[in-house]
């Protein structure tokens, strides 16, 4: 294993990103984000909401959305967008796999509340519950699922879909990995695990399954039930053919393949505190085996990865409120964007439009940042 | 902190004595003390009225401080419900969390306390507080529950200590009362300590007991303090754990229950309560560790919670298939409650203004809620139970007189505070 860290540069790739758009959604914490196109942006979040904006049609005077995908009963977990740009999918605690028409604008028209009680970093001891504050409405078009799949019976987070949109693969806390037929809904494959499948992705053939699993992982070394492993699935038997277990014992929240298949990231940290940091890390997606440890880690949990479209940069999203921007080829810090903080309102997802120059990064406070990532 | 431990602070019927201390032994014909464990720390009117009430209790204590909302006391629709779901119990109008849904067969046997409105918020300070019923001082060192009960219920006759502790939940020990009544700490496991295995064989430990005495009458003949009967009593204890060490030995019976309880710490520690409950032992207390959730609220309480449901609802069972529910007072506890609000880290942080505990069994209606807090969980709505009304409650239903009086020197200190009141419609 090696380890990179390196002083990021004042000039290169994406010296030039910026702020673009800043989205206020505080009704609940988003929980994830994916871009339709290069226009639109959808983000989730706790209440099992989604919202959609038009970026086109956002100036200095409105940022409000202009769609409300509605149906989920619990948190959404993870958002993707399928490669054609035509459905976006969600799946959530309320055990469901949702899709929804990403482009339509049809639908009956709703309003949305945009704002909440305030969520605070942590609330002083026994402190007075905090007041309500007046809601904040905007007019959107409501829109419905496509299709729900029903196939798992627990929290549902790993979610992934190989490049040519055919093969889509969902993992929940019972363990279960379900292979479906995305066009048609309906299961190719399935297989149990151990624990909970907070992560997974799917190599770009579609043959490979890569899964983190855990249970408990606060503190392990105080109980001796705290369980985490991370095996490849063959897809064809659905049975494990590589077990790396060994190779990271920490938390996995991200497990992603490039579409080229020459790379598999992972970052991992599923914890506030300082220790283990958020790691991300470059794997042989073949053995399993660390290629790079990325340097510096972010300070608390990373929590999402992205690879840019041009084959050359991973980004990822951390706790600490960084974006971390890496090269491929060396592992290379690029550059930050945001400012780090040891305890803020943590990043929990981000997605790169297929352009690559958009950035939509979304955090547990409420609100997604959109970055321009190029120079205009 | 060191006036508990000085001599002569205390009427000889107040606090224990030496001369009570050596009522409680019994001269063997070769002149060794044989210690009666129980009997040390019992007058004989304490140690008739233990044999009378039979009593014991079992505490499950949530270290970190358990969330009431993700539990018993859940908001389902409300912004403070988070991602957990209500299940259908056993008892109509009676809802748990999901993921209790062992635990939701049970209801029956369960008096579920929502209103719980407590003052010390922090782990030290709550965890003292709810352990003790007084807030934490300088200058007043208070029993622990456990010691409290120990002294009051234990059984007089039996070798096994009368306080036993396991697992995670903070140490007040036996404070006013004095080292007697100290915790004997197992492993989070309920395993033994390593020292417990006897070194020398019993005729040498004897002779080694002949000796100490020996030493002790000469020292003592000049030295009064207190702090001496403390090293005895620890020595007194060794000696009779290892005489009683097979009721901890719980391996063979362990392995048939592990799949009920949970192949866990936690699951075996409550298992090792149900013996020992069944051997005599006065009080337990199991603590299961991890419950400070400032970030990761859910996944923190789901993993816990998939532990806690197998481990409590067996716990339950067996006392029940042996008879012995009626008169066992299980406790679930914890130092305080968590917020209602989700901070931004997806935890929920420390809260004393409204949160639930649970009693079942012995001296306890079942199937009912207590009190209610408001429709987000924010402040009590209805019969706010203080500290001093949660220990009155299982004084109360232990059979036991929550407002004893005992001293400290001169000074009187009650078992609860003025004004606690026990729950009577709690009680069975």
């Amino acid at each position: 294993m090696e380890k990179k860290e390196q002083t990021p540069e004042a000039t290169g790739p994406f010296a030039d990103a910026k702020v673009l758009y800043t989205l206020p959604w505080s009704r609940e914490a988003i929980t994830d984000v994916a871009f339709i196109g290069n226009e639109r942006v959808a983000a989730a979040n706790k209440r099992g909401e989604i919202l959609v904006w038009n970026l086109s049609a956002l100036d200095d005077k409105t940022t409000d959305p202009a769609r409300l995908l509605s149906g989920h009963t619990n948190e959404i977990n993870r958002l993707l967008v399928t490669p054609d740009g035509k459905t976006l999918i969600s799946v959530s605690s309320d055990h469901t796999v949702r899709y929804w028409d990403a482009l339509s604008e049809q639908g009956e028209t709703g309003k949305v509340v945009l704002n909440g009680i305030e969520r605070k970093g942590v609330v002083p001891l026994n402190a007075k519950p905090p007041e309500a504050p007046e809601p904040i409405e905007a007019t959107v078009v409501v829109q419905k699922p496509l299709r729900e799949l029903t196939g798992h019976r627990e929290w549902v987070h790993g979610l992934a879909q190989t490049p040519d949109g055919k093969t889509l693969v969902t993992g929940d806390d019972e363990g279960v990995v379900i292979v479906w037929d995305r066009v048609a809904g309906t299961e190719r494959r399935r297989w149990q695990g151990n624990f909970w499948v907070r992560a997974l992705g799917v190599s770009p053939d579609g043959k490979t399954v890569a899964a983190s699993e855990y249970f408990s992982h606060r503190h392990p070394e105080k109980e001796k039930d705290s369980y985490r492993s991370f095996r490849f699935w063959d897809v064809e038997t659905g049975e494990p053919k590589l077990d790396c277990s060994e190779e990271i014992k920490d938390t996995m929240t991200a497990i992603r393949y490039s579409a080229d298949g020459k790379w598999l990231a992972v970052c991992v940290g599923d914890s506030g505190k300082e220790k283990p940091p958020g790691k991300v890390m470059l794997l042989d997606p073949e053995t399993g085996k660390v290629i790079l440890d990325l340097e510096p880690p972010h300070l608390l949990g990373a929590t999402d990865l992205a690879f840019h479209p041009d084959g050359k940069h991973l980004f990822s999203s951390g706790r600490d409120q960084l974006v971390k921007i890496w090269r491929l080829e060396d592992g290379k810090h690029v550059r930050d964007l945001g400012t780090a903080k040891e305890r803020g309102d943590w990043i929990s997802g981000i997605s790169i439009s297929p352009d690559g120059r958009l950035l939509a990064a979304a955090d547990m406070k409420g609100q997604v940042v959109v970055y321009s990532l190029m120079a205009t | 902190m060191k006036v508990h431990t000085q001599p002569g602070n205390c009427r000889p019927d107040q606090h224990d004595s030496r001369r009570n201390f050596l009522k409680g032994t019994i001269v063997t014909a070769a002149g060794a003390v044989v210690p009666n464990w129980g009997a040390l720390v019992h007058s004989q009117t304490i140690a008739a009225e233990a044999k009378r009430l039979g009593k014991r209790c079992i505490m499950l204590y949530m270290e970190g401080g358990v969330s009431q909302i993700d539990t018993f006391d859940m908001k389902p629709g409300r912004p403070t419900a988070g991602p957990f779901r209500p299940i259908k119990t056993n008892v109509d109008g009676i809802q748990v969390c999901e993921y209790l849904p062992k635990m939701a067969r049970h209801a029956d046997k369960l008096a579920i306390i929502r209103s719980m409105k407590t003052k010390s918020v922090d782990h030290g300070i709550g965890g003292y507080h709810m352990h003790t019923c007084y807030p934490q001082s300088e200058r007043v060192p208070h029993p622990e529950i456990g010691a409290m009960i120990a002294k009051y219920c234990d059984n007089p006759e039996s070798d096994l200590p009368s306080f036993v502790k396991m697992g995670a939940s903070g140490n007040y020990g036996a404070g006013y009362l004095g080292p007697k009544y100290d915790p004997f700490v197992l492993g989070t496991d309920g395993r033994l300590p390593g020292f417990t295995n006897p070194s020398v064989k019993p005729e040498v430990q004897e002779r080694r007991g002949e000796l100490l005495k020996f030493m002790e009458d000469q020292h003592a003949k000049v030295h009064q303090a207190r702090p001496f009967a403390s090293v005895r009593e620890a020595e007194l204890r060794t000696i009779r754990l290892m005489r009683a060490r097979a009721a901890f030995d719980v391996n063979e019976e362990w392995e048939k229950a592990r799949e009920r309880y949970g192949d866990t710490h936690f699951g075996r520690g409550c298992f090792t309560a149900v013996k020992l409950a069944e051997a005599g032992v006065s009080f337990v207390e199991v603590g299961q560790w991890g419950y400070d959730s400032h970030n990761d609220n859910f996944s923190c309480h789901k993993s816990l919670l998939g532990r806690l449901d197998p481990a409590w609802s067996s716990l339950l069972e067996d006392l029940q298939v042996r008879g012995l529910l009626q008169d066992t007072l299980v406790v679930w506890t914890s130092e305080f409650g968590r917020t209602p609000l989700i901070n931004s880290q997806a935890g929920r942080d420390h809260y004393g203004r409204a949160w639930t505990v649970v009693f079942a069994g012995g001296g306890i209606r079942g199937g009912q809620h207590y009190g209610a807090s408001d429709k987000d969980g924010f402040d009590v709505a209805e019969n706010p139970v203080s500290e001093g009304d949660y220990f009155a409650t299982i004084y109360s239903a232990l059979g036991m007189n929550h407002r004893k009086k005992h001293f400290l020197g001169t000074r009187p200190i009650w078992a609860t505070p003025e004004g606690s009141k026990p729950i009577k419609q709690l009680l069975g």
